[in-house]
């Protein structure tokens, strides 16, 4: 056990037993192997549940909403981003969480391990992160692979991955791995497409989806309490999954989380048929960054970015 | 094809009532000439476009979408076309970086004096929209009725 996941358990505990939070919400083990999963308890012997590793993919933020009285929730740089902004568009009083702020040194993508080491999950032994390397232990053999390599694509044009944010911080974390131009190559790809292709391209994507919700349901931008694809007076689009509702769906969707979203990769990790939705949120959060210099939670007392304006900006393509 | 001579493309122009809905009945009663391109929304301001809209306009088979409202600085609602301005810059970035052809998405500012100006933008975008083809980005070519009629 490292000493953060101690220090963490420690914190969860007496915040607990002093009653200084009503719950917790954090990551426990997963199921399978190298998987982590939401813990939300109440429980002061459920502390010892909690962990910290390379795995823990989840924006735990997404269930503030769900949880009554004061909740302590561990948060890792872009989670706290998301709480952030949360905290601006009002949807949580900051007085109402305690946030626990741990730093991040990027999570693992496993699609990738698998890539690498041409082995499935289940016949790996131990990953583990070592500065900018990653040592995976393979039938008691040691590969050594760089960390970009292996690191999910968001993680990898992180900038903050120690929260700004928090009422207390676990540790601090030195240098970020970064590869801000491998972490948009699929973005570059599409530029240097014609429109015709690019268009051709999402939607043989959106063929694909089942729309299941799960990028909508992970996502802590997208708290509205009705969506506009449940709506049937009028409904906007039908409720089969033809690839042109789909595309409105996803399209409108990603408009309507611009400012808010903070690329934390999650709808693209939530997605059961691997659409590339982070091509899609990554290049909104650089639109939005071109056009209004604007860098989603990194301010909890500044105005959401749609509920304000400036007198003169964006003005070069209005007639 | 001679289909290129003879495309007319529709475009649909949300319109807010208070400067460019005058506008456009500026242009009429004052016997502007302007392509019969356009189908006029009345909406109360500019700030009401929700993307959405934008994105069904061109679900429903329109060519191009207009988005007209006051000058910045004269909205009925003080703030509104403020508030549409950041939502359409958005919005047309993200259209083409999903690949949809700048053209379609048109912005403009008229004032209710501006009836010259209007049927000018009319004009302009009808024009731009001639450039390239018809809208057939939603149209599957496995359904048998096509999206545009």
């Amino acid at each position: 056990m490292s000493e953060t996941e101690q220090k963490l358990r420690n914190e969860a505990r007496a915040l607990l037993e002093q009653g200084r939070v009503d719950c917790i919400i954090g990551y426990e083990a997963g199921s399978l192997k190298f998987t982590t999963t939401p813990l939300i308890t109440a429980d002061i012997e459920d502390a010892e549940r909690l962990v910290i590793n390379p795995f823990i993919t989840n924006n735990l933020s997404v269930f503030l909403g769900d949880v009554t009285g004061k909740a302590g929730i561990v948060a890792k740089g872009c989670d706290s981003r998301s709480i952030v902004s949360l905290i601006q568009d009002q949807q949580v009083v900051r007085e109402n969480i305690f946030i626990i702020g741990i730093p991040c040194a990027g999570v693992i993508d496993l699609n990738k391990i698998e890539k690498l080491t041409g082995k499935d999950r289940d016949e790996l032994d131990d990953i583990a992160r070592q500065g900018d390397r990653a040592l995976v232990t393979v039938g008691g053999v040691k590969k050594e692979f760089q960390a970009k390599d292996v690191l999910m694509d968001d993680c990898l044009s992180c900038d903050m991955p120690t929260p700004q944010e928090y009422d207390i911080l676990l540790d601090e974390i030195g240098p970020m791995v970064c590869d801000k131009e491998l972490s948009r190559s699929q973005i570059k790809e599409l530029e240097d497409m014609t429109p015709e292709q690019r268009w051709a391209f999402w939607k043989n994507e959106f063929s694909r989806c089942i729309r299941c919700y799960a990028c909508r349901q992970v996502c802590p931008a997208c708290f509205c309490e009705r969506c506009f694809v449940e709506e049937s007076e009028p409904q906007w689009i039908s409720p089969l999954p033809r690839w042109q509702d789909n595309l409105i769906f996803q399209l409108t969707r990603m408009i309507h989380v611009a400012g808010r979203c903070t690329d934390c990769g999650e709808c693209q990790r939530a997605c059961p048929v691997n659409i590339p939705l982070r091509s899609l949120s990554k290049r909104m959060e650089e639109i939005v960054d071109e056009l209004f210099n604007y860098k989603a939670g990194t301010d909890k007392d500044a105005p959401p970015l749609m509920a304000t304006y400036k007198s003169e900006e964006a003005e070069d393509f209005i007639r | 094809m001679s289909q290129e001579s003879e495309y007319e493309p529709k475009i649909l122009g949300f319109l807010c009532r208070w400067c460019s809905y005058a506008g456009a009945d500026l242009a009429g009663t004052s016997r502007k000439k302007y392509p019969a391109n356009i189908r006029i929304i009345k909406i109360p301001c500019s700030g009401r476009i929700d993307p959405l809209l934008i994105i069904k306009a061109l679900q429903t088979g329109f060519d191009g979408v207009l988005v007209s409202g006051c000058h910045p600085g004269d909205c009925h609602y003080q703030t509104g076309n403020y508030r549409a301005r950041r939502r359409i810059a958005i919005t047309k970035k993200f259209l083409e970086f999903m690949g949809v052809e700048p053209q379609r998405l048109q912005a403009s500012w008229v004032s209710a004096s501006e009836g010259g100006k209007f049927a000018e933008v009319v004009s302009e975008i009808t024009r731009d929209l001639k450039e390239i083809s018809p809208n057939r980005l939603f149209v599957d070519e496995r359904d048998r009725t096509k999206a545009t009629e």
